[in-house]
């Protein structure tokens, strides 16, 4: 069982870490060209990946093959998204560039590894106060349940809003 | 830095085969972890935690110290983790791209060439980077590539935050970047 999950996981890691690199969406100055709204090559990449993997994943919960499940809104969201996207501006990448960077030999990234998993610890070590303070009440994820309407009235147009972004970036920004 | 673009995967397709990726994932994920739920890189980087939090003692019974050491969950994400290191190399190296560098070209031309000063940046910049994934529950890859395609509520505003504080914060950090060929 325990060999299942370590080679599932290194393939995992190693397809994910190779289509990344090979893109070209671990570079430093690519996410700090998203960032700083002049390249827009990690945009059109996340967003066509998003509206893919979007319609799969509903039409195979249609077919009761898999069971989505939404994450709830708290106030952990709002704030830890902001905490995350500052550091994420300030060190040059996300978690999952970071190890591939490592391997592309960006030293800085193995401090990069070191200081995430303190940034977790230092939040278990917290975890008494942020409970009480922003974990305390959410609301349901699940957009379709919470608005009452069927899921493809949501997929649809915000794939359709997607496609739209992608279209108009990429007839004026060519980073292919 | 010159970007050879003839090297690189144009976006479509590599937005395309993560997205493959990322539905399989969660699909043999949910057999072999038996839990329905978006996978992610923050995990992994979790059980580094909580091995540490094991290590220091007296956290046995801190709630995320328990969830990031769970087997198998926390465990495989370890893995995909020592997967990305390699996925990464074999990617540089058969591109050509593969070189050591120990601070980013851009960031030297406009930030100097220190070493120390690079280090601390990245050192802050990490441990809030694994703060907030923790308390948004999720990074890039579990809250936007996974959280926006299942359209959790949650992910979309954690995103979305994501974005305007990290653009904020490149202005403040780059100022005066101007032209599109600043960043190439």
């Amino acid at each position: 069982m325990i060999l299942i999950n370590i080679t599932f996981g290194l393939v995992v890691g190693f397809l994910f870490g190779y289509i990344l690199t090979r893109t070209g969406i671990t570079k430093y100055p690519r996410v700090m060209g998203m960032l700083l709204l002049q390249d827009f090559k990690i945009l059109k990449f996340m967003l066509t990946a998003i509206t893919s993997s979007m319609i799969i994943f509903y039409a195979l919960g249609d077919l009761g093959l898999i069971t989505l499940t939404m994450k709830n809104l708290d106030w952990g969201k709002p704030v830890g998204g902001l905490i995350f996207g500052m550091g994420m501006a300030i060190l040059g990448y996300c978690p999952g560039t970071i190890a591939a960077r490592i391997g592309e030999g960006k030293t800085e990234s193995i401090l990069a590894v070191f200081g995430t998993a303190l940034g977790i610890f230092i939040y278990a070590l917290l975890i008494k106060p942020i409970k009480a303070l922003l974990l305390s009440s959410e609301i349901n994820g699940n957009m379709s349940i919470l608005f009452g309407i069927n899921h493809w009235f949501i997929v649809i147009p915000i794939a359709l809003v997607f496609l739209i972004i992608i279209y108009l970036v990429n007839r004026k920004f060519h980073d292919d | 830095m010159q970007l050879n673009k003839s090297q690189e995967w144009h976006w479509f397709k590599g937005g395309i085969l993560v997205s493959l990726l990322s539905v399989a994932t969660y699909f043999i994920f949910s057999a072999i972890a038996q839990r329905n739920y978006p996978f992610g890189i923050t995990a992994g980087f979790g059980y580094i935690a909580a091995t540490l939090g094991n290590l220091l003692g007296g956290m046995n019974e801190n709630p995320v110290i328990k969830r990031f050491g769970e087997k198998p969950d926390a465990f495989i994400e370890l893995f995909i983790l020592i997967g990305l290191v390699i996925g990464g190399y074999a990617a540089s190296k058969i591109s050509k791209t593969f070189f050591p560098e120990l601070l980013p070209a851009m960031w030297e031309k406009y930030h100097g060439p220190s070493i120390i000063k690079r280090y601390l940046f990245v050192l802050f910049g990490s441990i809030a980077l694994g703060f907030g994934a923790a308390l948004s529950a999720g990074c890039t890859t579990g809250n936007i590539l996974q959280g926006w395609a299942l359209l959790s509520l949650g992910s979309l505003v954690a995103g979305i935050c994501f974005f305007v504080a990290g653009i904020a914060t490149a202005k403040f950090l780059y100022p005066n970047v101007g032209g599109k060929h600043d960043t190439h």
